[in-house]
């Protein structure tokens, strides 16, 4: 029935093996491609285990390198310099190139005589390659240096995502440099992602709230050990969508394909590619119980006026009287359940159910055969990499 | 290896005023044998003259695609082959080919992603056009950003197939021209309208490859660098790469001739040769001017060798003593030429006693 042991979602123990064999053997999110937009621009990020940091150089090229300087493992690495072309550790000064070549070391003849006869770039001393690549206008990182390339990762998954075309969208922020949407939640990642991939509850937890998508033509499935899922939008929304739609609508997206594309990336990160919006959906762990979960979310290029002007359509459209921003039950603000915000009820759902996970009668009685069919097939693909590496320890 | 194949020719396409391409017949049993990677070439043997010249010609065919192999030859001012193949082969006949080779070539496979960036300078544009067709048909999700230098429309090697490619391939390849001598006129420009193809003016040069990397940054970000073309135009564009922190292991070179450099360094007249060859050992003079292989050669030996141009490899060697001057090295990297490796082709004796081994 339940693919994983309760104790999956519960102890140290898992909490690390999939630190070790899933987040740190895959390609992880980074961020956008705008993030690292110039050459000498550098961020780095934790991705699993691995701190890895990327910086671009002037030939517009990614570079990706274990934040962690050979000297005494410092975790400071930063681009400085004219011309931004050295890599370098404030604590002792050590100095790498754009390709990670050691190339100064300060005092090396009186501090480090012996330290190696040969050119620095060939003392063995040279940062830790990882890689780096963009799909979908996304930054992905893995820690190997000769990873398999990131389209043998996402390819499968590719043709089931939406016509979107991220590059060209602004980010919406509310305040400088922060994500649309960040919170910690109480529940083990696990329990939201399959939240994320379930198909069954929407018709139920999000009764009010998503009811502008048409859950009973919900196309999903798995490629790869990626999940994909489409619905389009109900015929009464879409029959007034340009005037309903809360943001302007996207450019890319042709009527006939008009809807939500809201597949999840093995393992943690989930798009959600609307008629009029375009999110990444970040789960990080923090701790068996405790997931932070970063939105950022890009809408179309256009003015501020293109901007006034549809909010001001969709307030007076009619679609929104009956569907779309009401809560489940009627009640005070506070309670999830009528707040009208379809995150707020999925964040509600993951924490009462990590909750359950200590009683001793719990169990999962019966799982949905269509519904909920993405939910076994990821506590599979979850268990298949957990136990690759197990097996072999 | 340097053993020769009589080929006969299928096809003599004239491709702009000056230059011809030529395609071989293969036939079947030889098919696997001449088997190649794009950006290879072919060594041709004539007699002209009473005289045997060979000479290397980049292959221009996509080896991914069922077609025959065909080389590119540009007419060269005064050049005794170039013209000789312009002026007088025809449809049947046969022609000595040497099997494919070179060192310049892209290491294909179905599931790679890559940005490969590729500067073609005039008749620079046959091996990379091999690079550019058997990417996009072989690597179904790699980009190929180009950058293709002429001196004016008229001049354009291979322009039809290009566009082609442009249209076929538009979400995967991306191709600038740059003319050094545009020719554009109003009334050309009310003709075609838009349809005119937009170039850019000027020469594959520092400038126009910094333009051409900001405009055109790499999806994938595993990227190589292919540049073919006249000596200076390899050297301003390694240098120019280079200048932006591309590393070397990732830029790859082939250089079409060109260099008639100022080189003046002069051998030693009379030095004394011993070169062991194929299990002999040569005891012979090397009289002024001559190269070590040109010396072997005249002596009735028979060394390996194809381009005659510093270019190919072909003709290495390694120098068991003495010191020899190369011309010209196009061919060899730093770590060979430490090693002691020489290409006997451009070698001219700088001491007395030069002894060489052929491997």
């Amino acid at each position: 029935m339940h693919e994983l042991p309760v104790d999956a979602y519960t102890s140290q123990e898992w909490f690390n093996l999939e630190q070790e064999h899933i987040f740190s053997k895959t390609w992880q999110f980074a961020g956008l491609v705008e993030d690292v937009a110039n050459a000498g621009d550098y961020i780095s990020v934790q991705a699993g285990l691995n701190n890895i940091f990327i910086v671009k150089g002037k030939d517009n090229r990614l570079r990706a390198f274990h934040n962690m300087c050979r000297h005494r493992g410092t975790q400071l690495l930063r681009a400085v310099g004219k011309g931004k072309k050295a890599i370098t550790c404030p604590y002792h000064d050590w100095t790498y190139n754009l390709e990670g070549k050691l190339v100064s070391i300060p005092k090396k003849e009186e501090e480090f005589p012996d330290l190696c006869n040969k050119e620095l770039h060939d003392c063995g001393l040279n940062l830790h390659e990882a890689s780096v690549d963009i799909f979908k206008g996304m930054l992905f990182v893995h820690p190997e240096k000769d990873a398999p390339n990131i389209m043998e990762f996402f390819g499968e998954v590719e043709p089931y995502l939406g016509p979107h075309i991220p590059e060209e969208l602004i980010e919406y922020q509310e305040k400088k440099d922060g994500a649309f949407y960040t919170k910690e939640i109480n529940a083990n990642w696990k329990i939201i992602v399959e939240n994320y991939i379930d198909q069954y509850h929407l018709a139920h937890l999000h009764e009010d709230t998503l009811n502008m998508y048409d859950h009973a033509k919900a196309e999903f499935g798995w490629a790869g050990p990626h999940y994909y899922f489409f619905e389009p939008l109900v015929p009464e929304y879409l029959a007034d969508v340009k005037n309903a739609s809360p943001y302007p609508l996207m450019d890319k997206m042709p009527e006939d394909k008009m809807g939500a594309y809201v597949p999840w990336l093995f393992p943690n990160i989930g798009i959600t590619e609307s008629e009029s919006a375009w999110n990444t959906f970040h789960a990080i762990p923090l701790a068996p119980d405790r997931t932070l979960v970063v939105i950022r979310s890009k809408t179309m290029n256009v003015s501020e006026w293109e901007y006034t002007k549809q909010y001001t359509k969709s307030m007076s459209s009619k679609v929104w009287q009956n569907i779309g921003n009401k809560g489940k039950y009627e009640g005070d603000a506070s309670d999830p359940m009528a707040s009208g915000n379809f995150m707020e009820e999925d964040v509600y759902a993951c924490e009462q159910q990590q909750k359950s996970l200590s009683s001793p009668l719990f169990s999962v009685g019966a799982q949905a055969k269509n519904g909920e069919f993405a939910v076994r097939k990821f506590q599979s693909v979850v268990k298949e990499w957990v136990e690759k590496y197990r097996d072999n320890d | 290896m340097t053993d020769f194949y009589q080929l006969k020719v299928l096809e003599v396409k004239k491709e702009t005023a000056d230059a011809t391409s030529i395609a071989f017949d293969v036939p079947l049993a030889l098919y696997k044998t001449f088997n190649y990677k794009p950006g290879q070439y072919l060594t041709l043997k004539f007699n002209i003259g009473g005289e045997e010249v060979r000479r290397s010609y980049s292959l221009c065919s996509s080896p991914a695609l069922e077609e025959p192999l065909r080389i590119g030859v540009k007419r060269v001012k005064d050049g005794l082959v170039s013209n000789y193949i312009n002026d007088n082969i025809k449809v049947g006949d046969l022609v000595d080919v040497m099997l494919p080779n070179g060192r310049f070539f892209a290491e294909l496979k179905k599931d790679n992603y890559k940005t490969y960036y590729l500067f073609a300078a005039g008749s620079g544009i046959t091996p990379i056009l091999s690079i550019l067709k058997t990417v996009l048909l072989t690597e179904e999700r790699s980009f190929v950003h180009m950058l293709y230098g002429n001196r004016s429309q008229d001049s354009i090697l291979f322009n039809e197939e290009l566009e082609k490619l442009q249209k076929e391939y538009a979400d995967r390849f991306i191709l600038v021209h740059t003319l050094s001598r545009p020719k554009s006129n109003w009334s050309d420009l009310w003709l075609s309208g838009k349809k005119d193809k937009i170039h850019r003016k000027g020469r594959v040069d520092t400038l126009a490859i910094e333009w051409f990397i900001n405009e055109y940054p790499p999806y994938a970000q595993n990227t190589e660098y292919y540049i073919c073309g006249p000596g200076t135009m390899i050297e301003n564009t390694k240098k120019a790469l280079q200048d932006i922190d591309v590393p070397n292991e990732r830029i790859f070179i082939e250089s079409f001739g060109g260099v008639t450099s100022s080189d003046v360094t002069e051998g030693i007249d009379n030095a004394s040769l011993v070169a062991q060859l194929n299990g002999e050992t040569i005891k012979t003079t090397i009289s002024n001017g001559k190269t070590i292989l040109r010396t072997l050669i005249d002596a009735g030996k028979n060394p390996p060798y194809s381009c005659e141009g510093g270019v190919c490899s072909t003709c290495m060697c390694k120098l068991k003593s003495g010191k020899v001057h190369m011309k010209n090295n196009l061919g060899l990297d730093k770590s060979e030429v430490d090693k002691g490796y020489i290409l006997s082709c451009q070698s001219i004796p700088l001491t007395e006693k030069i002894e060489v081994i052929y491997e």
